[in-house]
Order: C-alpha cells, then sequence, then structure tokens
C-alpha cells in the first residue's frame, strides 16, 4: 500500500485526499448547523436567577443615558413596531431573527408585547450561540405599566414621593402620563380609559445603536 | 476562538478591508500563477483545447468546501455565518449568460482581467474599462430591469437544502465530480490536441 501510494504523482495524491475527505464526510460529518447543545444546567441557572432580564425602569435609564453598549429588538411584525416602538429599538421579527446579521458578542435586548415572544426569541439565539442576549421583563405590557404610565401614590410616604417622582420625570421622558393608585385600584386606567392609554410616539434619543428603522443587512461577497 | 473572525467581533469593518485587500492580492497572484492573467490560455477553456480554468476552479471549489466542511465539525467555524449569495435563480442565469457572452468576446472575467492589467497586459486594461462602463450602464438603466433583478426567492438556496440531502454526501458526490471532470478533462485535451495536430 505505501508503495503503490509513493508511485502516485502529486495531482493523484492530491485526488486521494480529497476522495478520502469527502467519503469521511458521509459518514462522519454531521449537518453544519444542523444539529444544538444546550447546555441545560446553564440556561436553569440563567432563568432561575432572572440574570436574563432586564427590567423595563432599568432599560429607560439605559436609554435616557444614550448608552451605547447594546441593541434594543422589537420582535414585533412590521405594523405593531410602525405604531409604537421603544426608543431606539429596531424591527427584527423573531421569523427573520437568525438571518439578521446579529453580532454574537453584542449585547441584545429582546422584548415583545409581553413575555412569552421574547423568551422564545431568547431560547432561539441561546441555542445558535448568542451569550448576551436578554428580555425585557414584561415586555411592552411591562414598559407600558412601569415606564410610560406607572402608578403613583395618592399620598406617598417620603420614600414614596421620591419613587414617584422619578417614575414621573422618567415617565414624562417618553411622553407618557403616571396614573394614580386610587383611579387604578377604583377598576379605571388612570385616565379614564378602558385599557392602557395610546402610547405616544417618541423619537430615539441619538445613539449608533438605535433607529426606528432596522439597519439594512452589509452586503457581503463580491 | 471561533471563525468567520469578523462576524465573531474580532475585528471591526477597517480591519476586514485591510484583510480583503491582502486576500485580493493573494487571489490575484495565485491566478497570474495558474495562467489565468492570459487571455490565450482562458479562450483555450472554450476551444476545450487547455481546460486550466476548469481545474483551477473545481480545485479551489473542493478545497474550500472540503476546508469548511472540516473546520465546521471541528467547532472552529459556525458555518451558519458564513456569508451566502442570495439565490435569485432566472436572474442569476441570465446574469451568468451576459458575463460569459462578455468573457468569450474580451478574453477576460473581472478578476482576470485585474490579474492581467497588473502584468501588463493592455487588453486587461481595456477589458477593464469595458467593464467599468458596463457597470455605469447596468446601474443607469436598474430602474428598468430592478423587477427582474429581484425576481426569485431571494434566499440563500444551497444543494442539501434544496434537495434535502445530507451534507457529506453532497460534499462526496462534489469531489467525485470534480475527480471525474478532471480526469474527463485530461482526456478531452489529448482528443482535441491530437485533432489539431499538435
Amino acid at each position: 500500500m505505501r508503495k503503490w501510494i509513493s508511485t502516485l504523482t502529486l495531482n493523484k495524491t492530491l485526488a486521494l485526499v480529497a476522495l478520502t475527505l469527502g467519503a469521511i464526510a458521509v459518514f462522519a460529518v454531521p449537518v453544519p448547523g444542523g444539529t444544538i447543545t444546550l447546555d441545560a444546567k446553564e440556561l436553569a441557572l440563567v432563568i432561575g436567577r432572572e440574570a436574563d432580564h432586564v427590567d423595563p425602569p432599568e432599560l429607560a435609564s439605559w436609554i435616557i443615558e444614550a448608552r451605547a453598549d447594546y441593541r434594543l429588538i422589537d420582535l414585533r411584525g412590521e405594523a405593531a413596531f410602525a405604531q409604537y416602538s421603544i426608543p431606539g429599538a429596531i424591527n427584527v421579527p423573531t421569523a427573520r431573527l437568525i438571518d439578521a446579521g446579529l453580532g454574537r458578542p453584542e449585547k441584545l435586548v429582546l422584548y415583545s408585547d409581553d413575555g412569552v415572544g421574547a423568551a422564545q426569541a431568547w431560547m432561539l439565539l441561546r441555542a445558535r450561540g448568542y451569550k448576551a442576549v436578554y428580555m425585557l421583563k414584561g415586555g411592552l405590557d411591562g414598559w407600558k405599566d412601569q415606564v410610560m404610565f406607572p402608578i403613583v401614590a395618592d399620598n406617598p410616604t417620603p420614600d414614596q414621593r421620591t419613587r414617584d417622582e422619578r417614575a414621573r420625570s422618567v415617565s414624562a421622558f417618553f411622553g407618557g402620563r403616571p396614573r394614580s393608585s386610587s383611579t387604578v385600584a377604583a377598576g379605571g386606567s388612570g385616565f379614564a380609559m378602558p385599557t392602557v392609554p395610546t402610547l405616544p410616539k417618541v423619537a430615539a434619543p441619538a445613539s449608533p445603536t438605535g433607529g426606528a428603522k432596522p439597519t439594512a443587512k452589509k452586503r457581503e461577497g463580491c | 476562538m471561533m471563525a468567520p473572525f469578523f462576524k465573531y467581533g474580532l475585528f471591526g469593518d477597517q480591519t476586514s478591508l485591510v484583510v480583503a485587500f491582502f486576500i485580493g492580492i493573494g487571489f490575484g497572484f495565485f491566478l497570474e500563477r495558474a495562467g489565468l492573467a492570459s487571455a490565450r490560455k482562458l479562450m483555450a477553456q472554450f476551444y476545450l483545447t487547455d481546460l486550466a480554468v476548469f481545474k483551477v476552479m473545481f480545485t479551489s471549489i473542493i478545497t474550500a468546501m472540503l476546508g469548511l466542511t472540516y473546520l465546521s465539525w471541528l467547532g472552529w467555524l459556525d458555518l451558519s455565518l458564513v456569508y451566502l449569495v442570495p439565490t435569485y435563480l432566472m436572474p442569476q442565469v441570465v446574469g451568468g449568460l451576459v458575463l460569459g457572452a462578455g468573457f468569450v468576446t474580451g478574453g477576460y472575467c473581472p478578476g482576470t482581467s485585474v490579474a492581467a492589467t497588473a502584468t501588463g497586459r493592455v487588453d486587461g486594461l481595456v477589458s477593464i474599462l469595458g467593464i467599468t462602463f458596463g457597470m455605469f450602464v447596468f446601474a443607469e438603466a436598474f430602474p428598468l430591469v430592478k423587477g427582474f433583478y429581484l425576481s426569485g426567492a431571494g434566499e440563500a438556496m444551497t444543494i442539501p437544502k434544496a434537495f434535502g440531502l445530507p451534507y457529506g454526501l453532497v460534499v462526496f458526490a462534489v469531489v467525485l465530480m470534480a475527480l471525474g471532470g478532471f480526469y474527463g478533462a485530461g482526456i478531452l485535451e489529448k482528443k482535441i490536441a491530437a485533432r489539431s495536430g499538435e
């Protein structure tokens, strides 16, 4: 065998190598990207500690500070996104998430209407090897309740007053209005409306990560 | 460390341009060393007297394919992040025919025309000017052809995905196709040479 191989020309040797590697690929090489391995223990720890969450007030402070170390991803459809989106968010529906060209080292904050859609997208990205993926706790509903239209006490204690003042200023920044606790307790929304008030459209603060429109995918290749 | 390095954020746009520059230099160097900076050599492919172009291109295809396959198998490369050109089947078929017509008329394709110019060939320079003019005409006429240009699925279609075949089997089939092609090319060259009395 070795003697026979030593008699081969360079071209034939290379052909033999290619043939061998090709034959091994049939049996040994799995479909790339076809199998996903998840570290269940690590995921359970992350979920258990709620380390995969960003609270709405925390996100609000990031936006106010014009932080640029994260990308805010709105997973809803285009129509819903056009109607209202959190300032700085880009619209990437879940179906397009994998092909959206999101960088793996990037810090990604996902949100949908509630927490379910974001949780599914979170799992999808984690399964594809994205490490720095977070969900907005409560989704857009949580954003409305805690940032846009927070509940403030009618007769606040000194501690509550400080917290409510902060909530008012944050709410005002995003074009919202606080709701009084008494009105909400009485079953109203605080604005004599059947549901949470209509969200105002707010311009995003200047930020390299943000923009009302999704960034166009960079064209590659020749 | 995982590849593709750019996609994993190892370097940014500016560095990637520098990397692309050196890859381009390498590409041009190997084109020239393979003799593909000569219009005569390239034209011989169409007359079936010298199938070097076929051999060089198919060799590079299977080298890259096997390299990507095994690197992803070893876990050094995330194949899902390797860029694939979106498939617009009919526009790409027509585009290929137009490029082929230009290739057989002028003697060069875009890459080889640059390699030829770098080696001092005037016909390569004329080809570049022609390509540039063609690009200008296409850009100006783009609104007229935009509908057709973007017709089709627009998804990056691969053979395993399109036919539901195992990836490894497609790899092996392409290797067999290449080796069969090389063997057939050798026989064909000899036949054509014998017929033309060389």
